[in-house]
């Protein structure tokens, strides 16, 4: 797949200032090419969790998100006409 | 200097000054400042929280220290009712449905915001000029650039419009437009401070942090927005940083440098210079200063840059008009997508996007993507080795001084490279403060994790030391 078909941007097409930074990352000396995905440690811990319950949001957040509607139709999100391909 | 918020709450609870006349004040700043730093302005619900202080103090009731203190919010901010622009086209008319958690303490500390500020849009830049609201005008001299992607926050502070801004740093977003306007600017440690509320660019390096003219407004903000939030689980539990622990320094014994900082080719002559006067000033107080090996300057930048790329990619694919946004209707659905992300993102947005699905894609995240995750833990690794040896490492803010408006959008690859002393701090999620000392465009103090008491004592020590 294209990058504008994968970004969805019309058009688009790889920038020269990018590709000299992916070509120096290419060249760089790594000591090892996996990544153990441990610098981070920002993991959840079990017994942490988040309690897995629904929050109403409140009638003025409803409202905003309505307001925000790009188009709207009796209170009700409008949204593109829909053609598989 | 010395504390602003505390020298404002004096005058308030000594009924000095009114919080209505202080709040009136500020807008009349920022309403009348040519600096291109306001994005909106939060006038009508500002006011009425003034009265509400002025209410309290005329009833001699106690005030808490942030109470009616003005301050500024970085537009990528979710404040409730308020509009929330990213600085972009697509959500120019955007309102936000709820507030951040960062937002919500300082309300519930009853600081006042102000101000929705400019920035780069979406977090996309390192000038403040990839804006719908006209490029962001340094504070000191207008023909520069306030620095970014905080720049309008950064230029509130500095010129006094607010007193204290919250910014964003993902790659040096706070500490670099501080640099460039000379204030204090804080990034912390990633996950001190809940990021639920702030639009995403980078998820796995955005941080939340203040800008201030003093370490002391620093540490009262940086204590008010710290904690654990259910709404950001990568949030941890931290413990507040008092001014007599901030006041005492004598803890910090040695430090380190980066050697190929200072004799890279990218750094101009006078930061070189200056950087260098400041180490002998260091070592001269008996403080043992230690040359550390990093890696290199292209490196860190191409890091950065692929991961930060691939995240945005992915966290801005959420931005098509469906639900919210500036959408332009094609002919079917598809064609609606790419045509309201074609017009509304800029020209630095598209190419981040581009350049994070090419990454991300099959064929290139084997040697770039893949690549970028594994030098990340060698950076991270590399800083643990640092800091078993060094309490602080010390750094200059960025290589040059600020550019004139227009030329950063020429080149976007030099734009790029100037972040190389900022980005590698973010890559391993280490605190750093900016401070406007040392260099012309500052000085970056950094410590292990969530060691921000030790940022600040060495901050407060340099300020009396050089």
């Amino acid at each position: 797949m294209t990058v504008d078909v994968l970004s969805s941007i019309k058009g688009a097409k790889p920038s020269e200032a990018v590709n000299k930074l992916f070509e120096a990352i290419k060249n760089a000396q790594s000591t090892n090419n996996n990544s153990s995905n441990n610098v981070n440690n920002n993991f959840v811990c079990l017994n942490d969790l988040r309690e897995d319950v629904v929050n109403e949001s409140s009638a003025i957040e409803k409202k905003i998100i309505i307001e925000n509607f790009p188009k709207e139709k009796n209170g009700y999100l409008v949204v593109s006409k829909v053609i598989e391909d | 200097m010395d504390s602003q918020i505390k020298k404002i709450h004096q005058q308030l609870v000594s009924k000095q000054i009114s919080c209505t006349a202080l709040i009136q004040e500020k807008l009349a700043l920022l309403k009348e400042n040519t600096h291109n730093t306001v994005n909106s302005l939060l006038e009508s619900s500002a006011l009425e929280l003034a009265v509400k202080v002025d209410e309290k103090l005329a009833n001699n009731e106690e005030i808490g220290l942030l109470e009616g203190i003005p301050f500024g919010i970085k537009d990528v901010y979710m404040v409730q009712g308020t509009y929330t622009t990213a600085s972009s086209d697509l959500l120019k008319k955007y309102k936000s449905a709820y507030t951040a958690t960062a937002i919500q303490k300082l309300l519930d500390a009853g600081a006042i915001p102000l101000v929705k500020e400019n920035c780069d849009s979406f977090g996309h830049g390192s000038s403040s000029e990839n804006t719908i609201f006209g490029a962001v005008k340094n504070a000191i001299n207008p023909e520069l650039v306030a620095g970014g992607s905080s720049g309008g926050s950064a230029v509130n502070v500095a010129k006094d419009y607010t007193v204290f801004s919250i910014g964003g740093d993902t790659g040096g977003s706070i500490r670099q437009p501080a640099g460039y306007n000379k204030i204090y600017g804080l990034k912390p440690t990633y996950g001190r401070i809940s990021r639920y509320g702030l639009m995403a660019y980078t998820s796995s390096t955005d941080c939340v942090g203040p800008l201030a003219k003093s370490i002391e407004d620093i540490r009262i903000v940086l204590n008010v927005l710290s904690g654990k939030d259910k709404k950001d689980q990568t949030t941890f539990t931290s413990t507040n940083i008092s001014e007599e622990e901030v006041l005492n320094n004598d803890n910090v014994k040695t430090v380190g440098y980066f050697k190929n900082f200072v004799e890279s080719d990218v750094i101009s002559a006078e930061i070189k210079t200056e950087f260098l006067n400041t180490i002998e000033k260091i070592k001269a107080k008996g403080i043992e200063v230690k040359e550390l090996d990093f890696f290199k300057p292209d490196t860190l930048v191409s890091t950065y840059y692929t991961l930060a790329m691939a995240e945005t990619a992915s966290n801005l694919s959420r931005l098509d008009g469906t639900n919210y946004g500036n959408r332009i209707e094609g002919k079917n659905l598809k064609e609606t997508y790419s045509i309201t992300r074609s017009e509304n993102f800029s020209e630095e947005s598209k190419r981040r996007i581009v350049g994070g699905n090419q990454v991300l894609s099959q064929g290139f995240s084997d040697e770039i993507y893949l690549k970028g995750l594994a030098l990340r833990d060698q950076i991270s690794e590399n800083f643990n080795k640092d800091f078993e040896e060094v309490d602080i490492i010390l750094s200059p803010v960025t290589p040059n001084t600020p550019p004139k408006i227009g030329e950063s959008l020429k080149d976007p690859l030099a734009m790029y490279l100037s972040d190389a002393y900022t980005v590698g701090f973010s890559l391993g999620q280490l605190p750093t403060l900016t401070i406007p000392q040392g260099t012309a465009t500052g000085l970056q103090i950094t410590a292990a994790k969530n060691n921000e008491q030790s940022i600040l004592q060495f901050a407060n020590f340099l300020k009396e030391t050089i």
